[in-house]
């Protein structure tokens, strides 16, 4: 497991080559952080059931269209918390003491580790169905998955006293780099849906979006 | 019942609430904080079958009773935690805890939750739990030693009843937010806790080794309640069974705890298993070496060697930090401790009396500013009461308290105030007739006070004497006397030894030789805290010479370690030196090398000059890289913060020769209320204050109200505001209203992640700023 060096220069707002000096501070950056903090994880595989059309784990509804249609064809589905702590969130509040421009690179790191650790969990939770097929991971705030569907989801996973997290009145995830995710298991091979602005929410306040740029890479 | 049953001899406690009620089909929604209220004969059933397993106490079911998780269900706290207490009860233990968890915020400066409102929690919820008639208080599941601090200070202070506090680390031991167990020991034993130690998280086999650790740590009675191993991901199960749990917990009770039971995943299976253990096991014999010790959560101190206290937050003769001080500008004041902590201090001395400073007011926001970026232990600096007090109950930790004289007045005043709050005391060996001339009289005030602190409960090791530098060119004969008492404190009285070591050179030429000549003599003599500059090399590594030859650095490892880094960074200076011009070391980010040049440069060129021909230029270059996608985010910071020190230099030049500093004008930023994500605010807040404007950061989750008020308060012309989420944009429309509503409204730009020109508009702000960059430019249009 590795910070992907080229989706943190992302973060950072790179667009094409970036020149040495850059790429080796995300290098320095990138490997402290492998070194120092480790993403931890918790997972839930639930069976998927359906109320009036709307899909839902272990109680939670999945609200809205997205999830419907990304949950279509799956049987059971897994809740996945992962989370940098709030390890993570002492050193960036501690470098932006120091260095700001450390402190930004540190972010960014921050945001492509966590995505490693997702990764990680899902080939971890996939390997304990092996016979399944996973759909593309989606969480609340993304296309219409209501925000408000975060508190419940860690609740399933009991996150605040397996990982620290909390969920903030305004539905803000505490520590920052924590990521709640949903995804379906089905019997057979799930298409690619999730990426683009097509299927996204976001629209106009994307910051890549602003950017004139898209996930869809 | 004793009435400190849990002092000696093993106590059973009872094992996990939450698996008992997943076995048991409650009707769909039903909420497990209300089931005192909705379901109590269902509590009491599962407690009695505790009680019937040999638990001596069990915890009723308010773990989540507390005004914040029960917002919204109806119900109050009172009602709810007096129904739980009862059920508990009804099944006949021989006590019955209050259960208290954790609020389910982060607490500053993670999350939001500030500590006063969390000890104004936890304290309606303890005083329920005495009100409904607890045996005792049981604070546990907790990660976060603040929050922890908050429901002890809260119990003990709401309540007479005794207090068991257990946190929640993972098998490397470290809670979720990094606290150390000798921190969560240091910091807890000090606040009085009765009983300490773990629960949740883990299983017993991996626990054991915590619990040795613990039991080397604190003379308090150790908790040890964990999960029945890991829960398996699909079914939820936990792996270890009631055998095997018995088995480890053997192991736990080997290493110290004697107050045993279970968390997640354990039933009365499992306690009947450790109540057999306990019939044939005997209480571990604990062996409690005192060290003295202060700390942080993530860092704990054991005085074993000489310790750096770091002496420049104190603002006696410098124009600068009292300025700082007087117009709250804490990032300065954070700035001296970050180079303090990564010049090598250990611990850092706040000191913020100055005239027009309140420092019951001031000293606790520093200190809640400092322990959000800095790991070291502080020692607190005051010669007032209020204030110490203040600071002590924000501090997250075990602080040390600088100082109490042997004054009768001074030690009434402030040793209750060490033992309350669990710090270290430095007494200073001086008293109402003055400061004795030799080393005996002093010797003698540091014995009187030593006596006082152990009268009111203080231990031994928590008293730390300073037998006072004076100035060697006014009494020459004073140096012997102060090196006499340093050793007769330490190797007599057997006590840490403080010394401020500069004082000895006032009046005399080349300061520095005298310093740290006096260091060494003072370090022989038995000096183990010299207060000093930990920015002058020489004074460092006198002190790192000196560990070196008194054995403390075994190999001399640090000491090489050191000097080798030395090497190199002399040699990447020397090319820069001569090469570079001001612009381009700027342009580049070489914040050392361009605050080097500037003030080379001040000594022949007017600072407002230097300022606009010099500073602006550059930065407007890097913007226009920046723009153009040549430099990115990082690089503009770094050119900014390059810049910021050629404001430093400019600042210290104007201050040293009594003139205002340098202001282009002030903004106003805060990140809207309920949002708690900052890093894109203090990205702009560093652009900005580079181009020299002076910035007042309110922070982050700041309600509407306070940034109208403090604007207004100030007079500011310009206010930025920084939303992240979609669900905080009320917030912010909100604040740009009454920022428009007031008599004389300032220009308002807003940014972040879900902001858009469009947006801007709609809500009534006059800007959008899409970058740090335009927030820059956006001052500039504005202020100039």
């Amino acid at each position: 497991m590795t910070v992907d060096i080229q989706e943190a220069l992302r973060y950072l707002g790179v667009r094409g080559q970036a020149d040495e000096d850059l790429v080796r501070q995300v290098r320095t950056v990138a490997a402290e952080l492998e070194a120092e903090v480790r993403p931890r994880w918790v997972y839930r595989v639930m069976d998927l059931v359906w109320t009036d059309g709307v899909p839902g784990l272990g109680g939670v509804a999945l609200a809205g269209e997205m999830a419907a249609r990304m949950l279509g064809e799956c049987v059971r589905g897994a809740v996945l918390v992962c989370s940098l702590g709030a390890e993570f969130d002492r050193r960036l509040l501690a470098a932006q003491a120091r260095d700001m421009a450390r402190a930004v690179v540190l972010d960014a790191c921050g945001s492509a580790w966590v995505e490693a650790g997702c990764d990680a969990a899902q080939a971890e939770l996939l390997a304990l169905a092996p016979e399944m097929f996973p759909t593309d991971r989606f969480s609340p705030g993304y296309g219409d998955l209501p925000l408000e569907t975060q508190g419940p989801l860690c609740a399933l996973v009991d996150a605040q006293r397996r990982l620290g997290v909390c969920v903030t009145p305004s539905q803000m995830l505490n520590p920052v780099k924590t990521v709640t995710a949903v995804i379906g298991l089905a019997h057979r091979p799930q298409p690619a849906r999730i990426r683009g602005c097509a299927v996204c929410a976001m629209g106009e306040t994307c910051g890549l979006r602003k950017r004139g740029e898209s996930c869809e890479g | 019942m004793r009435a400190d049953f849990w002092k000696d001899g093993f106590v059973l406690l009872d094992g996990a609430m939450g698996t008992m009620l997943q076995g048991i089909d409650l009707p769909h929604g039903t909420s497990p904080e209300l089931m005192g209220l909705s379901h109590p004969e269902v509590l009491t059933d599962i407690h009695r079958a505790y009680v019937e397993a040999g638990s001596q106490v069990v915890c009723a079911n308010t773990f989540g009773c507390n005004g914040r998780k029960l917002a919204g269900t109806g119900q109050g706290v009172e009602r709810v935690i007096a129904a739980s207490i009862a059920a508990a009860r009804a099944a006949g233990p021989m006590a019955v805890a209050l259960d208290v968890g954790p609020l389910g915020e982060l607490m500053e400066p993670l999350g939001s939750l500030r500590f006063e409102e969390a000890y104004g929690l936890f304290r309606q919820v303890m005083e329920a739990g005495a009100a409904a008639g607890a045996d005792l208080i049981f604070i546990e599941t907790m990660t976060d030693l603040y929050e922890t601090k908050a429901a002890l200070l809260a119990a003990k202070e709401a309540t007479k009843l005794p207090v068991f506090v257990s946190m929640s680390f993972d098998p490397a031991g470290r809670t979720f937010t990094g606290c150390t167990v000798a921190s969560m020991a240091a910091t807890l034993e000090g606040l009085g806790a009765d009983a300490i130690g773990f629960n949740c998280s883990q299983g017993p086999d991996t626990l054991a080794p915590l619990v040795g650790q613990l039991a080397r740590h604190t003379r308090l009675p150790i908790i040890a309640k964990p999960n029945a191993g890991l829960p398996h991901p699909v079914d939820g199960h936990y792996d270890m069974d009631a055998a095997a749990f018995q088995k480890a917990m053997a192991d736990c009770v080997e290493a110290g705890a004697t107050l045993v039971g279970g968390c997640c995943g354990t039933t009365p299976e499992y306690i009947q298993g450790v109540r057999a253990l306990l019939t044939t096991a005997s209480p571990a014999r604990r062996t409690y070496q005192p060290v003295s010790r202060v700390c942080s959560p993530t860092r704990c101190l054991d005085l074993t060697g000489v310790r750096v206290i770091g002496e420049r937050i104190n603002p006696t003769g410098k124009k600068r930090l009292q300025q700082a001080l007087l117009d709250g500008d804490l990032d300065y004041v954070l700035d001296l401790a970050v180079q303090q902590e990564d010049a090598g201090a250990d611990i850092l001395d706040v000191n913020v009396g100055c005239p027009g400073v309140d420092e019951a007011a001031l000293l606790p926001l520093v200190v809640k500013k400092l322990q959000a970026a800095v790991s070291l232990p502080l020692q607190l600096d005051s010669a007032d009461p209020a204030a110490l007090e203040a600071a002590l109950r924000v501090y997250n930790g075990k602080p040390v308290i600088n100082s109490v004289n042997g004054d009768p007045a001074s030690m009434e005043a402030v040793l209750p105030l060490a033992r309350r709050y669990g710090a270290a005391v430095v007494g200073l060996c001086l008293d109402e007739k003055g400061l004795p001339k030799t080393a005996r009289q002093r010797l003698d005030i540091a014995r009187r006070i030593l006596d006082r602190a152990l009268e009111v409960g203080i231990p031994r090791e928590d008293v730390w004497v300073d037998c006072l530098t004076l100035t060697a060119s006014a009494q020459p004969d004073q140096a012997r006397e102060t090196l006499e008492a340093v050793s007769g404190a330490h190797h007599d009285l057997g006590l840490q030894t403080v010394l401020g070591v500069s004082n000895i050179s006032f009046g005399l030429p080349q300061r520095g030789v005298v310093n740290r000549t006096f260091l060494a003599a003072a370090l022989a003599r038995g000096l183990t805290l010299p207060i000093l500059d930990p920015n002058r090399s020489e004074m460092m590594d006198t002190v790192r010479a000196f560990r070196l030859l008194s054995g403390e650095d075994a190999q001399c490892a640090d000491y090489v370690a050191h000097m080798a880094d030395q090497v190199p960074a002399v040699q990447s200076a020397a090319p820069a030196q001569t090469q570079l011009g001001l612009r381009q070391a700027i342009l580049r980010g070489l914040r050392g090398e361009a605050g080097r040049l500037a003030r080379e440069a001040l000594s022949s060129r007017q600072p407002l000059e230097l300022v606009e021909e010099e500073l602006i230029p550059a930065l407007d270059a890097v913007g226009e890289e920046y723009e153009a996608g040549r430099l990115y985010l990082p690089q503009l910071l770094s050119a900014a913060q390059a810049a910021q020190s050629v404001f430093d230099a400019v600042a210290d030049h104007l201050s040293a020769a009594g003139q205002a500093p340098v202001r282009r004008g002030e903004v106003v930023v805060a990140t809207v209320r309920g949002d708690i994500h900052d890093i894109g605010k203090n990205i702009a807040k560093t652009v900005m204050e580079n181009y020299g404007y002076a910035i007042t950061d309110l922070g982050r989750d700041v309600p509407p109200e306070t940034v109208a008020q403090e604007t207004e308060r100030r007079g500011a012309r310009l206010v930025g505001l920084s939303a992240l989420m979609t669900t905080t944009l009320p917030a912010m429309e909100r604040t740009v209203a009454l920022l428009k509503a007031l008599p004389d409204p300032p220009k308002v730009f807003v940014a972040g992640a879900v902001v858009t020109e469009d947006y801007a508009r709609s809500i009534g702000a006059d800007f959008y700023a899409k970058d740090a960059k335009a927030s820059a430019q956006i001052a500039r249009e504005v202020l100039g």
